[in-house]
């Protein structure tokens, strides 16, 4: 990404501090109870490096990293480090247990699929045609080598992030007994409640215009928000939101605009918000169904 | 529901949470449960062992330090220390040609001799100090704290009592610290075998000087600490301390030596009643590689009795791992000798003197430090530190008397000193 890579101190509007960076297309955000500016500094940079670790690590934007080997292998096997393997591990979990809704191969569907807010809904050939590219049922995943058919990509936008947010908190945690918060663009992982007790209070930023900014009171774990924000098509009155359904190729219909969870982590929170919003009509069901701490708004 | 409909719903929560486990690893995932109390109390324990060369001073100190959150920005600490001195010390009196006998300051009739050459040391020297401390601090408005606090020692012979307040103020959105403190002490010593008359002959029976002496001291810091940028920050202080009352050491004399350097008798040191002190601190922090942590300091001294001071200290924290850290440090240390002190005095002049001691702590010296900490983070998150000193004294002859220098030049008048320092630190969270 191009985004420069250094850290800033801001001051809240409660008169705290807090360590800011930009990463995964994010404002990044680290508070820390009871830390001076030069502590806070510091730990920042620590959560910075790691965020940004695991985006060079990742991103579909960095050629020569391992998900553009992988993308490029033309059905050549390629053999993942151990983390990536464990993530890969991840995504094949959540594909199971979404029945085939959560699937990290989706992404060439924003070849035909581009949410622009225009009405250029693709016809459904086009549609067809780029389906056989898409389904982790089509890939040769054995810890730690991965193959797959040649043209066929994988993604891990949907829950990097996430992930990523996690990370930076082990790192500081290790470093700090300090309580602490890491937010990044409204995904966030706390590890203690503030001094006091008292709960981290964040404003999520759904990014629609009228509704309002839900504010959060999170005392540790994790907190992700998905939603459709302004990447939508829309066409002869239809809604055609980005949530797109990887067995049809097509987006998911009347699924919520926001559906934010908390959870023990910032990555299962990720990972329900993303299930949930798979499930179109069914969300909000699903997660009472699941005993999701979450908010849904449609 | 249109997943998995073999599966319930909280059998899929549950394999969901065990997946997102595996991911970020068992250990990393979240604090541990016992974390669902929140974090209240601070420990920071320690144990100093310091140990000097040639059978001199040893001290043993065990130190706690506890602060509870009383939340709100409110904060109440409190702090022990019990020190363990034994060892020699020097009495102030110069090496000679023939052995030396003293009497022991309780004036009871015991006495210790040193040696031809040897630079004298009192051997009784055996001390127990038990320090206390008690401090709140709170919010008194949203960018000023507001901090009181007592102190409390007790030695055999030294009692000491203390009270402060200090203030800091952030402006400019917590990228400035102004700081202010207020302090006040009284310290009493009641001397082993009662204070001696200053500058009269040492004598082996209760002296007559008085039971009891005191002094008070008053101190008051002001201070600014400035973030520059996000890798650095620069601190000044300035301290000014005025004391007044007894300043004189009980135990401490001077030779009084003829043309050959042969001690004629001894008397006991006699200091100003009063003492101010002017401090200068500067230190720059700035952090390196994104990891680490350099640290350059300067502090000039200077006081009413005519010492000099500079010291320079330089510290650099690697943190070579997530939860390890070295960090070497070293400092250099240079004083001017007190306008009244001498090496010994000269026949006679023990009476046209308004103040004279022989106490090497007032001479002229340069000294370094070096070290060498490690800390580790626990898993726990509890932080535990070992810390290695080595500390070299050079000591200056400066102050001889003119008629005795050539036959005191024969002696090691200011015997270099080296000392080393260990110690260890525990902080956990309660």
């Amino acid at each position: 990404m191009t985004e420069p890579r250094r850290i800033e101190l801001a001051t809240l509007a409660d008169g705290g501090l807090a360590g800011r960076f930009g990463a995964m297309a994010s404002p990044c955000e680290v508070l820390v109870d009871g830390a001076d500016a030069v502590e806070l500094a510091a730990l920042t940079e620590r959560a910075a490096a790691e965020v940004w670790r695991v985006e060079s690590l990742w991103s579909r934007y960095q050629s020569g990293n391992i998900v553009d080997r992988i993308n490029r292998a033309q059905g050549q096997p390629i053999e993942v480090d151990p983390e990536t393997a464990r993530f890969l591990d991840y995504a094949q979990e959540l594909y199971t247990l979404s029945d085939g809704l959560f699937d990290v191969t989706s992404g060439v569907l924003r070849r035909v699929w581009q949410f622009d807010g225009s009405d250029r809904v693709p016809t459904a050939q086009a549609v067809a045609d780029v389906l056989p590219l898409v389904g982790w049922h089509r890939v040769d995943w054995r810890s730690p080598r991965l193959q797959m058919p040649a043209g066929m990509q994988i993604d891990f936008g949907g829950i990097g992030k996430e992930y990523a947010v996690d990370r930076a908190l082990t790192v500081l945690t290790a470093h700090c007994a300090r309580p602490l918060l890491v937010n990044c663009g409204g995904d966030l992982a706390a590890s203690a409640p503030r001094s006091d007790d008292r709960a981290w209070l964040v404003g999520i930023d759904a990014a629609i215009p009228e509704v309002a900014t839900p504010l959060i009171r999170l005392r540790r774990g994790g907190v992700a928000t998905s939603g459709d924000a302004h990447r939508f098509l829309l066409k002869d009155g239809r809604r055609f939101p980005h949530i797109l359904n990887p067995k049809t190729g097509w987006p998911v219909m009347d699924a919520p605009r926001v559906v934010t969870v908390a959870a023990d982590s910032c990555t299962e929170a990720g990972a329900l918000s993303t299930l949930a919003m798979l499930q179109g009509a069914q969300a909000q069901a699903f997660l009472d169904g699941l005993g999701a701490d979450a908010q849904v708004i449609w | 529901m249109q997943l998995n409909d073999a599966q319930s719903p909280n059998a899929l929560r549950l394999r969901l949470a065990a997946a997102t486990l595996g991911l970020l690893g068992v250990t990393t995932a979240r604090p541990a449960a016992a974390d669902d109390e929140p974090r209240k109390w601070t420990f920071d324990n320690g144990l100093l062992f310091y140990k000097e060369s040639g059978g001199r001073v040893q001290v043993i100190e065990p130190v706690v330090n506890a602060a509870v959150d009383l939340g709100n920005d409110r904060t109440l600490s409190a702090g022990l220390v019990l020190d363990s001195l034994t060892g020699a010390t020097p009495n102030g009196a110069a090496p000679a040609a023939t052995p030396q006998t003293f009497s022991s300051p309780s004036g009871r009739g015991k006495t210790y001799t040193t040696a031809p050459g040897a630079t004298p040391l009192d051997n009784t020297f055996h001390d127990t100090r038990f320090a206390a401390d008690l401090g709140y601090r709170f919010a008194l408005t949203p960018t000023g704290k507001l901090g009181f606090g007592l102190h409390g020692s007790k030695e055999y012979d030294f009692t000491s009592v203390g009270a402060n307040t200090q203030y800091a103020l952030d402006l400019n959105q917590k990228n400035s610290t102004l700081n202010a403190g207020l302090s006040f002490e009284y310290d009493q010593v009641d001397p082993v075998g009662h204070a001696p008359i200053p500058l009269t002959m040492m004598v082996n029976a209760i002296k007559t000087g008085g039971a009891s002496k005191s002094k008070n001291v008053k101190d008051g810091l002001i201070g600014i600490t400035q973030i520059i940028d996000p890798q650095s920050l620069l601190q000044f202080n300035y301290s000014l301390s005025l004391s007044n009352g007894y300043e004189t050491d009980p135990y401490k004399i001077l030779s009084v030596v003829d043309s050959n350097a042969q001690p004629q008798y001894y008397v006991y040191e006699k200091r100003p009643d009063s003492r101010t002190r002017h401090a200068f601190y500067a230190e720059y922090k700035r952090f390196v590689f994104n990891r680490d942590v350099a640290d350059l300091s300067y502090r000039y001294f200077i006081d009413s009795w005519g010492v000099r001071a500079h010291t320079v200290d330089l510290s650099y924290r690697w943190n070579f791992s997530n939860n390890k850290y070295l960090e070497p440090t070293g400092r250099f240390y240079t004083q001017t000798a007190a306008d009244f002190y001498h090496v010994a005095l000269f026949t006679g002049e023990d009476s046209s003197v308004h103040d004279a001691s022989a106490d090497p702590r007032l001479g002229a010296f340069n000294a370094v430090t070096g070290g060498l900490k490690y800390g580790q983070v626990l898993g726990n998150g509890n932080e535990l530190s070992l810390r290695v000193e080595y500390y070299k004294q050079f000591s200056k002859v400066t102050d001889v008397p003119v008629q005795a220098a050539t036959a005191l030049s024969q002696f090691n008048l200011a015997p270099d000193l080296s000392a080393i320092n260990l110690s260890v630190g525990y902080r956990f969270n309660w």
